[in-house]
């Protein structure tokens, strides 16, 4: 449902940025010996505030400032990696998730944010809809969009933290991305987007499992390939329909 | 046609020696002193980069003036005197012309300021719409998706987004910019009948001074500086124009014939 936001404010490489972000901030809680997901949370969070207030205030481009952070929380984590020998966790399952190895906690803060993400959404739906639709016309109406901005960032951001044991790092912007992007190409109205969205991630996520189970292949990469098999598919039937639309308007 | 003015005593819009410069010093306005009143149709009119819509912008919040003041409906501006001003920006469309909305969603959208951050829109806001779409005969283009529109249509569509929270003034940047003559022509009655119908106060910038001086009741020459105020009637001369311009400009006035 996030992803909708994310991908017509034309953000889509949050989602990126702070899965690294995110691993810098795992890392930096492996290195301190405290709950990593807390530490990753409050980098996360603070990485959120971060990239919108950058974005804001035009001194740099949102793409610039995914960047700069992405490569901070990369590379941070990387360095905090080598100053320790090991955290006893497998750095590639944060890396590419693993959704058969993620335990009840995980579970339960994945639910969590599901939950808190819906009823924001649900609260603040009209005014995410219009600072979306065109942030100049949403501020001159007396909308606070720097408000809702930085609360897009900061969901995101909870989101990926929730994400990441499920599809890793590398991978979680694509969940981001590709449902929206789907829905897109079939919606007739806004309303049906905010629809379908969650229903091709669902989709994605079942399938890929499923998949995964079958043929033995890594859980989070196989989510995200059956999310762009969909968007193929989609993509590819809507292209096919509008040629035989046109050829049965032919004249004879 | 002609504009209906108002004998309210509070100006829709005073602008008391405003001045914009920006951080790199170059100045977009230069001691800008005027008042909208109820019920004016305003035309705005100057060359490309003669601060019409900072101007705009100073009036609805989104740029600070340097200097000077700026009040809305007797007010300083801000979010709850902004719900009486509709506005329709410079090439009015979405950010992004693939965004999944329809008509009636986009209309919609301008009754958000309006119903309050924990409210729903709910059936009358819907009523609204509907009204407002019909009022503007665009009740056909309701389910169509808006990136699907021709610049007219869109045009429509914005304004009807712009007028759905019943605002008391009504603002549009070079609103047929990119647009024919016939829906151009069609434009400018829809605003008419607005100012007759809804007695609303309308504040028009533009690079048509045909279209304006026939149009509105009262006219502003900018070029940074201003450099006329006042009723369409009393603006006679070419050489005011010509000024604002920086061009040799020759104002022809057409009598109507009975």
């Amino acid at each position: 449902m996030l992803s909708i936001f994310i991908v017509l404010k034309r953000v889509s490489l949050i989602g990126d940025g702070l899965a690294h972000t995110a691993f810098g901030g795992l890392s930096l809680g492996y290195y301190l010996d405290i709950i990593p997901l807390w530490a990753a949370s409050i980098v996360v969070v603070l990485g959120s505030i971060g990239i919108t207030k950058a974005t804001r205030s035009r001194s740099i481009s949102s793409d610039a400032a995914v960047a700069v952070f992405l490569q901070l929380g990369l590379a941070s984590g990387i360095v905090l990696l080598s100053l320790s020998h090991g955290f006893g966790v497998s750095i590639e399952s944060l890396l590419f998730g693993s959704i058969l190895l993620v335990n009840i906690d995980q579970i339960i803060t994945a639910l969590t944010v599901l939950a808190v993400t819906l009823v924001i959404v649900f609260v603040f739906y009209k005014e995410l809809v219009y600072t979306t639709f065109d942030e100049t016309q949403a501020k001159a109406a007396g909308i606070k969009t720097w408000f809702f901005d930085y609360l897009l960032a900061i969901l995101a951001g909870i989101v990926v933290i929730a994400s990441i044991p499920i599809v890793g790092v590398l991978l979680i912007s694509a969940l981001l991305v590709l449902p929206a992007l789907t829905s897109i190409q079939l919606s007739k109205s806004f309303k049906q987007t905010v629809v379908l969205s969650p229903m091709f991630g669902l989709t994605s996520v079942v399938l890929g499992l499923l998949l995964s189970v079958m043929l033995d292949t890594a859980s989070g990469a196989t989510i995200v390939l059956v999310g762009l098999l969909l968007f193929g598919t989609v993509l590819a039937a809507k292209r096919v329909g509008k040629i035989w639309s046109a050829q049965n308007l032919k004249p004879t | 046609m002609s504009a209906v003015a108002s004998s309210s005593s509070t100006p829709a819009v005073q602008l008391q020696d405003i001045v914009v410069e920006y951080p790199n010093g170059v100045r977009a306005l230069n001691h800008i002193t005027l008042d909208v009143f109820h019920g004016d149709l305003m035309g705005l009119i100057g060359p490309n980069g003669a601060g019409k819509s900072t101007l705009l912008s100073v009036i609805l919040g989104l740029v600070a003036p340097t200097s000077g003041s700026a009040r809305l409906f007797g007010r300083s501006i801000s979010s709850k005197s902004l719900m009486d001003v509709g506005y329709v920006p410079q090439n009015a469309q979405p950010a992004d012309r693939q965004f999944p909305s329809t008509v009636f969603e986009t209309v919609l959208l301008g009754r958000v300021a309006s119903a309050g951050m924990f409210h729903r829109l709910g059936k009358r806001d819907h009523e609204k719409v509907h009204s407002v779409l019909s009022l503007l005969d665009i009740s056909d283009l309701s389910d169509r998706k808006i990136g699907e529109l021709s610049g007219g249509q869109m045009q429509r569509v914005f304004v009807a987004k712009a007028i759905v929270s019943d605002p008391k003034l009504l603002l549009l940047d070079e609103p047929t910019s990119g647009v024919d003559s016939k829906s151009k022509n069609e434009f400018y009655s829809t605003l008419a009948r607005l100012n007759r119908e809804m007695s609303l106060t309308i504040v028009l910038s533009s690079h048509d001074i045909g279209a304006i001086t026939s149009l509105a009741n009262r006219v502003v020459c900018i070029n940074r500086s201003l450099f006329f105020c006042g009723e369409t009637s009393d603006l006679t001369s070419s050489s005011i124009l010509s000024k604002v311009y920086d061009y040799p400009v020759e104002l022809i006035h057409h009598t109507d014939h009975a």
